[in-house]
């Protein structure tokens, strides 16, 4: 919308005109914006005259338009009004934030810098942007909007963390996570991928992984996805940043906003399951065709489909019986502003409040449905001590509790065993109540020892608790006494956080009950409600900087300047300090604001590397032109505005060396636990005793990233069509792997040393194009990534054949075994390739025997996907129209790929929800199994207990189950109404707008049998759809 | 004045920013280095002892080792109840260098549970030699130092670890002393099979005299270290190994696998060693055959991998069918085994004038029959085992159970007589005193042109601890056999005395009678009880396959050839 303006500007010229006399026709007013804050400089014509005024410091404006013409209003960043000039001489205007932000300045690392300037890849949204999103986490508003970031929702729901993180052992120490700090991101559901890797959060110029801030108070999120943007962080520079701007405060008249939201919830992706007498039936099948005899009678089938014995012969759909159709989501938030040019204030609360995917009952005195609670307080103050000196202060606190179901299985407890149950318990299993009302439970192979709708809403609960403060204080001091353009800045910076987990569990017996003899036998054993506290984890950060900025023009020269130093000290629980330093350098010069050379240096270290070896020297450079300022251009082609060309290349860093050891560039020796003591003496003294680990690796250093990116901002007809392509090409080296020659002579398994080479190339392209007809104010956006892939060395083992080499193929291949449909016929089969000691059969999948020795094993494995370059996409568009507005978010990917071998398409396999016992659940897609009378349009392999007891062959990773893993989502939509002004100033509030918004509600996927994000018997994606109303005081 | 305030509050600021840069500590402290492990100045050498004990954790315990299951029910004494398992794979051979099965794969596998391969546990013996010096440790034995004999323990570890790998693989790599560190090469070439046996035999030669001795000093703490004895059975057993005509053959071309020509004089040192060990008379054999695997420090127990106390053995292998002792029987020894024990007159059940009674096969045998095995009418718990079709311990309800109509008996307590299983040594016997005679027997018999008496003695010895009869002095044993009348007598005296020792698998390689034993089917006993009337049928269970000469020995692991371009492939693997 600055565009907008400029362009204004540009065909009026005369920014300032004071009519000569007043007259009969002379509006005065003012331009408000919707909080009630004035707009200066917010353009007033009338229209078909180019005559227009712009408003003063006040908001205030005065024209001459007679009864009857229509005033124009215009103003960067607002939508365009339109008023028809009647009987009122006086009027009050305001203007609606356009939902595309255009920014003179954008945010970059450690301050902003005039978008004109900026060399490198940048991708900005900004505040409407991710408000139409209702969701627990901000991150859920980025699918399909920022170019080059990929996401992939995991689960539903935040995860929960039951036990403390506290393992010393290698192998699971606490130090080490796949991203810096995740294992205090609260963000468990949306995984990230910027160009290929996992970006590191810097939140206010710190980095830090918070994803529950509330939208409303941010201001903008950025990728920086190129070498010079990154270059910074220094030797943690190479995955690039998720860079969050939270709104600071501004002068003004005090204004508060405040805002409630109601939405219901609901899951996707649930399947269907068969009704009791199928199931029977096809176990049935799954006996015959392993040889034994059937177990279910036609008796048995009837009472199945009849339901005349629901005790003997229960039909109980779980899904439907634990399971709600819809929870609720809710959210208010309350945020004030206000100060003067001396100070300045802004506080923002917010509550927000999500519940889950289960019933509960009526009878127990507590919560027992997952839920999510979260109090949010950001303050910040900004004080103008005297002309020299501003002084910020942020606090920022977080409380937060999340409670889940406490019931238990085998293999964990809380939400991940219920669902894992629920998916693995077929319809017959037991009866939720026996006759006696006791619980339900069945005896058969030790499977059901614990009664779903016990597990799920009478086994107590578990709650996790999360706490976070964070104070950042920055001074700035403005040194342009002794040379003019310098500024000095000095952050200090603290946050502690720290979670707990509260485990009030019990579990409840199930009986199975024998309608023969009316017994009853006890199934699992009661645990009483224990009272069990851990703390999960604390943390605590301190980050500290200082930095010389230096910011001059001379004549047609720009110069600028950074000097910094900073350091960042992390410890959680008992490790030692992690503490990274940088000491960098960060020169600019711009000639006419046309061509622009950029090059920072930064001498950055980690103190978990081999003493005398932590500190490298990473750099970028970047050479910028802005072509549309030459004459060639501006001569010829009036219509481009802007059409810059750039490109950086620099040297990365990343210091990843806690994903896998814990100052392993020491040899270092562990003591065995109990289950490795050695016994001496006749009274068999336990003995724990020291045994060598992992070879240390002295030479451990961090990876390194080359990178280059190359790309052009376009600025067409007026600004009303921006378009932004980029090239990259970045090339990771010094990943850490383990050598192919790791030998096992050795005695001790090989360490991680830096071998590997990656490479990551794409294109990105995004272009948007708004406009307005009158009042009508409309937008479209839309970008499209790829991303490819390929590893140059990997030291990997000589391949015997060709198909084993990964060596130059993509980072993302997939490896399996490759599949040709069924073995039709015993005939067909007897000729097949034997899995060990396994013949595979009619109706099993045929796998190919690669190397042709008669045997599937690890030489027939090849790529089997994930060959192909990604390539995802979004799109958004909207209109405003007097105080109408409506926006649709699209996202979608296409060259992707699932493997559907789970639990859902699987369970008579081998994959039920019991591991490897065959008797899951099965699901609706079970009726396109192998059977010889549907050979030619069977989906799935045969049923078989015979092949699950033996091997599982039919469950081998393999090219059969393979599927197009494409979608598309309209992932948000939102429509909105702004109430006329005359309605709100009635009731004394500066501006009332109530929106609908809904999340997920239409995917078209390649594959329909399941959600193509989140994978069966993870926590549901949730479909939402959501009502609020904002009204700013 | 203003500016005086804006220092003032950079400053503070400036203090800030030092706040952050306090020192701490560089190293974490709770790492354990080399420092704290061989500490110069610990005398009492305490951590250094720990990873002394670490070592001997490298030692398996052979009960239910292989995917649950006796080594032995890979070999024609026994095959296991359940299916899908690795030994049936051992068995019939469908194994390769890919998938050779991990418990036996001791070359590569390492596991979360920390079971360590022999090559950690040579690895850990060398850095155990190299370092053991700097530990001041006082003290000595027999006028041998504490530290010195330590040393001398670990040595004795590496030379039982490569012999190990030498039975399963032929000739492998010989590290010597070093410690290999990251950067060093270890592209490494096998050593040939005569090197390998020479470099276990003079480790033992060489230490064997600064071991502890038994008597031990104190035999309740020290009873789990390697002794003088143990070195001695070590290079008694590994020389008795390298005369067996799979290695001592001039039919033999590669170096790896074994020598490249016959030398009878390999026999005299197998019976010299052995000879050696049996005159120092410091062991004997237990009276009581059970006995042997239930106590330690027992007479006749050389050296044995400890293990804690309990009734695992039982709770495997025992009898299926005896609810309040719940088992799961995975062991079935094979008929061919029942039928390698004489009676207890000595005499093949095949010798017509044995006694033997084929409606009755079970009365009257050579006592360790049921030692060994449990069959059908044995007393266990209280009451007596009821294997035929449809008895309780064989009730043919579709649950695991025996598939030859017997169960092991070996290695559990004296459960005849008790109504429950009851706890008892559990260790795993390595050495002993059993093996030494035949080991000498079968040696001596081959040095001499007919076996003399101190052939027959060594067997005579074994049987009359057995309980069998002595007859006319002889204990069932024909006077004056020929070498290879003998040498048949003698071979079947270590299966019958040795079973589920892990020794028959090896045997039957080493003896080269692999290819007959094991290409034949593997027999059960089907029982029919009809009103107290029994008749037995026997039907194979299991047909193995043995392919001959490749599956002497079991391929390196894929992945060692391949990344070691040194490394070479055994013979059609």
């Amino acid at each position: 919308m600055l565009i907008l303006v400029k362009t204004g500007y540009a065909a009026t010229r005369d920014t300032t005109v004071t009519p000569g006399n007043k007259n009969t026709d002379w509006i005065t007013g003012t331009v408000v914006n919707q909080d009630g804050n004035t707009i200066t400089g917010a353009t007033v014509s009338v229209k078909g005259n180019t005559n227009a005024v712009k408003t003063d410091e006040n908001g205030h404006f005065e024209i001459s338009a007679p009864q009857g013409t229509v005033l124009e209003f215009k103003a960067a960043n607002y939508d365009v009004d339109q008023v028809t000039v009647g009987d009122t001489k006086k009027l009050n205007v305001r203007l609606t934030g356009t939902y595309l932000t255009k920014s003179d300045n954008i945010d970059v690392l450690y301050g902003s810098q005039s978008t004109e300037s900026v060399l490198g890849a940048i991708s900005t949204i900004y505040t409407n942007q991710l408000t139409t999103t209702p969701a627990s986490l901000y991150v859920y508003a980025l699918p399909g909007q920022l170019p080059g970031l990929y996401t992939q929702q995991t689960s539903g729901f935040t995860s929960f963390k039951t036990s403390p993180l506290s393992v010393a052992s290698f192998g699971s120490n606490f130090v080490q996570s796949t991203s810096q700090n995740n294992q205090y991101s609260d963000n468990s559901e949306i995984t990230l991928n910027l160009r290929g890797q996992t970006p590191i959060t810097v939140i206010d110029g710190v980095q830090r992984e918070i994803s529950s801030i509330d939208p409303e108070s941010i201001e903008s999120v950025s990728v920086l996805k190129d070498a010079l943007s990154s270059i910074l962080l220094g030797i943690n520079s190479s995955r690039g940043v998720l860079l969050v701007t939270t709104k600071k405060a501004e002068a003004g008249k005090t204004t508060i906003g405040f805002t409630t939201e109601y939405g219901l919830q609901q899951s996707l992706g649930l399947p269907t399951p068969l009704p009791a007498y199928q199931w029977a039936y096809l176990y049935n099948e799954a006996l015959t065709n392993g040889g034994a005899a059937p177990l279910y009678t036609a008796a048995d089938f009837n009472a199945y489909k009849n339901h005349t014995d629901p005790t003997g012969h229960p039909d109980v759909d779980w899904f439907n019986t634990i399971l709600r159709k819809t929870s609720p989501i809710q959210s208010d938030k309350l945020n004030v502003t206000g100060g003067n040019e001396v100070a300045k204030y802004s506080i923002g609360l917010s509550y927000f409040d999500q519940s889950g995917i289960f019933n509960e009952s009526p009878t127990s005195g507590y919560s027992t449905n997952n839920n999510l609670d979260r109090y949010i307080i950001n303050s910040d103050v900004s004080v103008q001590v005297n002309k020299n000196l501003n002084v910020n202060l942020q606090l920022f606190g977080r409380v937060q509790q999340t409670t889940e179901p406490g019931g238990t299985n085998s293999d964990g407890s809380g939400i991940p065993a219920i669902l894992q149950t629920l998916y693995g318990t077929p319809n017959n299993a037991y009866p939720v109540y026996n006759p006696n009302g006791s619980f339900g439970g069945s005896t058969l192979g030790g499977l059901y020892s614990n009664n779903l709708l016990a597990m799920s809403e009478y086994s107590g609960y578990i709650q996790d608790n999360t706490d976070d403060i964070l104070a950042n204080l920055d001074l700035n001091y403005d040194l342009s006494s002794l040379t003019k353009g310098l500024t000095l800045k000095l952050t200090g910076n603290l946050s502690y956080q720290s979670e707990n987990v509260l485990n009030r569990s019990l579990t409840n017996s199930a009986y199975s009950y024998s309608p023969i003899d009316s017994n009853y036998t006890v199934v699992g054993a009661t645990a009483a409600q224990q009272n069990a506290f851990a703390t999960v984890f604390t943390t605590r950060q301190t980050y500290a900087q200082a930095a010389l900025n230096y910011n001059r023009q001379f004549g047609k020269s720009g110069v600028t300047a950074l000097l910094m130093y900073d350091t960042k000290s992390l410890i959680s629980n008992y490790d030692l300090p992690a503490v990274q330093t940088d000491r960098a350098l960060k020169v600019s010069y711009n000639y006419d604001a046309k061509y622009f050379i950029e090059g920072a240096v930064n001498s950055s270290g980690y103190n978990r590397y081999t003493p005398g070896h932590q500190f490298g020297l990473f750099y970028a450079g970047g050479l910028g032109w802005q072509m549309g300022k030459e004459d060639f251009i501006k001569d010829n082609f009036d219509w481009i505005s802007s059409w810059k060309w750039r490109g950086t290349y620099g040297k990365t860093g990343n210091a990843n060396i806690d994903q896998y050891s814990y100052y392993g560039y020491t040899q270092t020796y562990s003591t065995s636990n109990i289950n490795w003591a050695y016994y001496t003496g006749t009274g068999r003294n336990e003995q724990f005793t020291y045994y060598e680990n992992t070879i240390a690796n002295p030479y451990l250093s961090w990876e390194i990233g080359n990178k280059f990116d190359f790309g052009t901002d376009i600025s067409l007809f007026k600004d009303h069509l921006q378009i932004t392509g980029d090239y990259y090409h970045d090339k990771y080296s010094d990943l850490l792997q383990i050598r192919g020659s790791d030998v096992a002579l050795l005695g001790v398994p090989y360490p991680y040393e830096n071998i590997g080479i990656n490479q990551y190339t794409g294109f990105e392209f995004s272009a948007t194009y708004q406009n307005n007809l009158d009042k009508f104010n409309y937008f479209i956006t839309g970008n499209i990534s790829t991303q490819a892939s390929k590893v140059i060395y990997n030291d990997e083992e000589t391949p015997l054949y060709p198909w084993l080499k990964k060596t130059g193929l993509p980072v993302t291949a997939i490896y399996g075994y490759v599949a040709d449909g069924f073995y039709q016929n015993a005939a067909e089969a007897a000729k097949g390739a034997v899995y060990g000691s396994y013949t595979p059969k009619a109706g099993d999948i045929k796998l190919e025997d690669l190397n042709g020795d008669g045997q599937i094993n690890q030489f027939d494995i090849a790529p089997i996907g994930g060959l192909k370059p990604l390539v995802f996409y979004g799109g958004t568009l909207g209109f405003n129209y007097d105080g109408f507005s409506f926006s649709v978010i699209l996202q979608g990917v296409f060259n992707r790929q699932i493997n559907i071998d789970n639990n859902v398409t699987n369970s008579f396999s081998g994959l039920g929800g019991f591991g490897t016992a065959p008797q899951g659940q099965a699901y609706i897609g079970a009726s396109s199994r192998w059977t010889p009378e549907t050979a030619g349009v069977a989906q799935l392999p045969e049923v078989s207990f015979a092949n699950v007891a033996l091997n599982g062959y039919n469950t081998l990773t393999s090219s059969f189950y393979e599927r197009n893993g494409d979608y598309i989502r309209l992932k948000n939509a939102e429509i909105g109404y702004t109430l006329p002004d005359t309605w709100s100033s009635r009731i004394r509030v500066s501006s009332i707008r109530v929106f609908a918004d809904g999340e997920n509600l239409l995917t078209l996927a390649g594959y329909a049998g399941q959600d193509p994000e989140v994978s069966p018997d993870n926590y549901p994606i949730q479909r939402v759809f959501n009502l609020g109303i904002s009204i700013k005081l | 004045m203003k500016n005086y305030k804006s220092t003032i509050l950079i400053g503070l600021g400036l203090i800030t920013l030092m706040v952050a840069c306090k020192k701490q500590e560089t190293f974490p402290v709770d790492k354990v280095t080399i420092q704290y492990v061989f500490d110069p100045r610990d005398s009492a050498g305490t951590n250094a002892l720990k990873y002394l004990l670490n070592i001997y954790n490298v030692l398996k315990n052979g009960g239910n080792r292989v995917g649950g299951n006796y080594l032995d029910a890979a070999s024609d004494d026994a095959v296991s109840s359940a299916t899908g398992q690795a030994v049936t794979d051992l068995a019939t051979g469908t194994y390769s260098s890919i998938d050779l099965p991990s418990d036996e794969n001791v070359w590569s596998t390492t596991n979360s549970t920390n079971t360590f391969n022999y090559w950690s546990g040579i690895r850990y013996a060398n850095e155990f030699v190299d370092n053991i010096p700097v530990v001041p440790v006082m003290g000595e034995t027999n006028g041998v130092s504490t530290r010195y004999i330590w040393q001398s323990e670990a040595r004795f570890l590496r030379a039982y670890f490569y012999f190990e790998l030498v039975k399963r693989f032929g000739g492998v790599p010989l590290l010597g002393n070093t410690v290999y560190n990251i950067n060093d090469n270890l592209s490494l070439p096998r050593a040939s099979f005569a090197d390998c046996i020479s470099y276990i035999v003079n480790e033992c030669s060489a230490i064997q005299d600064s071991l502890v001795t038994v008597p031990l000093v104190s035999p309740n703490s020290d009873n789990y270290r390697a002794t003088k004895g143990a070195a001695m059975a070590l290079k008694a057993k590994v020389l008795l190994y390298a005369a067996s005509p799979l290695y001592n053959s001039s039919t033999n071309t590669n170096p790896l696998l074994g020598y490249t020509s016959y030398d009878p004089t390999r026999w005299q040192a197998a019976a010299t060693a052995a000879q050696a060990l049996i005159n120092l008379n410091t062991y004997s054999l237990d009276p009581s055959y059970l006995n042997v695997f239930m106590q330690q420090n027992d007479p006749e127990v050389i050296f044995i991998r400890t293990v804690d106390n309990g009734t695992t053995i039982e709770k495997d292998n025992g009898p299926v069918g005896f609810p309040s002792n719940l088992a799961q029987g995975i062991t079935s020894p094979t008929q061919e085994l029942v039928d390698s024990y004489p009676m207890m007159n000595g005499l093949a059940i095949t010798d017509p004038t044995s006694g033997y009674d084929p409606n009755n096969p079970y009365n009257n045998r050579d006592p360790r029959l049921g030692y060994n095995i449990l069959y059908n009418g044995h007393p266990w718990l209280n009451t007596t085992i009821a294997t035929y079709e449809g008895g309780a311990n064989k009730p043919n309800n579709g649950q695991q159970q025996t598939v030859t109509g017997y169960y092991m008996r070996k290695f559990m307590g004296p459960q005849e007589t008790q109504n429950n299983y009851a706890n008892h040594d559990e260790d795993w016997v390595i050495f002993r005193y059993a093996e030494v005679l035949l080991d000498f027997a079968e040696a001596q018999n081959e040095v001499e042109a007919a076996p003399g008496g101190d052939v027959y003695a060594a067997l005579t010895a074994l049987r009359k601890r057995a309980g069998i009869a002595e007859g006319t002095g002889n204990y069932g044993l024909t006077a004056g056999m020929t070498q290879s009348q003998m040498r048949t007598v003698i071979q079947n005296e270590r299966r019958i005395e040795m079973p589920f020792e892990e020794q028959r698998f090896f045997d039957i390689r080493r003896w080269q009678i692999a290819p007959t034993v094991m290409n034949t089917p593997l027999m059960g006993v089907t029982i029919n009880n009809s009103n107290g009337n029994l008749t037995y049928n026997y039907v194979p269970v299991l047909t193995p396959k043995f392919t001959a000469p490749k599956m002497y020995v079991y391929p390196i692991p894929y992945d060692e050839v391949l990344k070691n371009p040194n490394m070479k492939q055994n013979p059609g693997w």
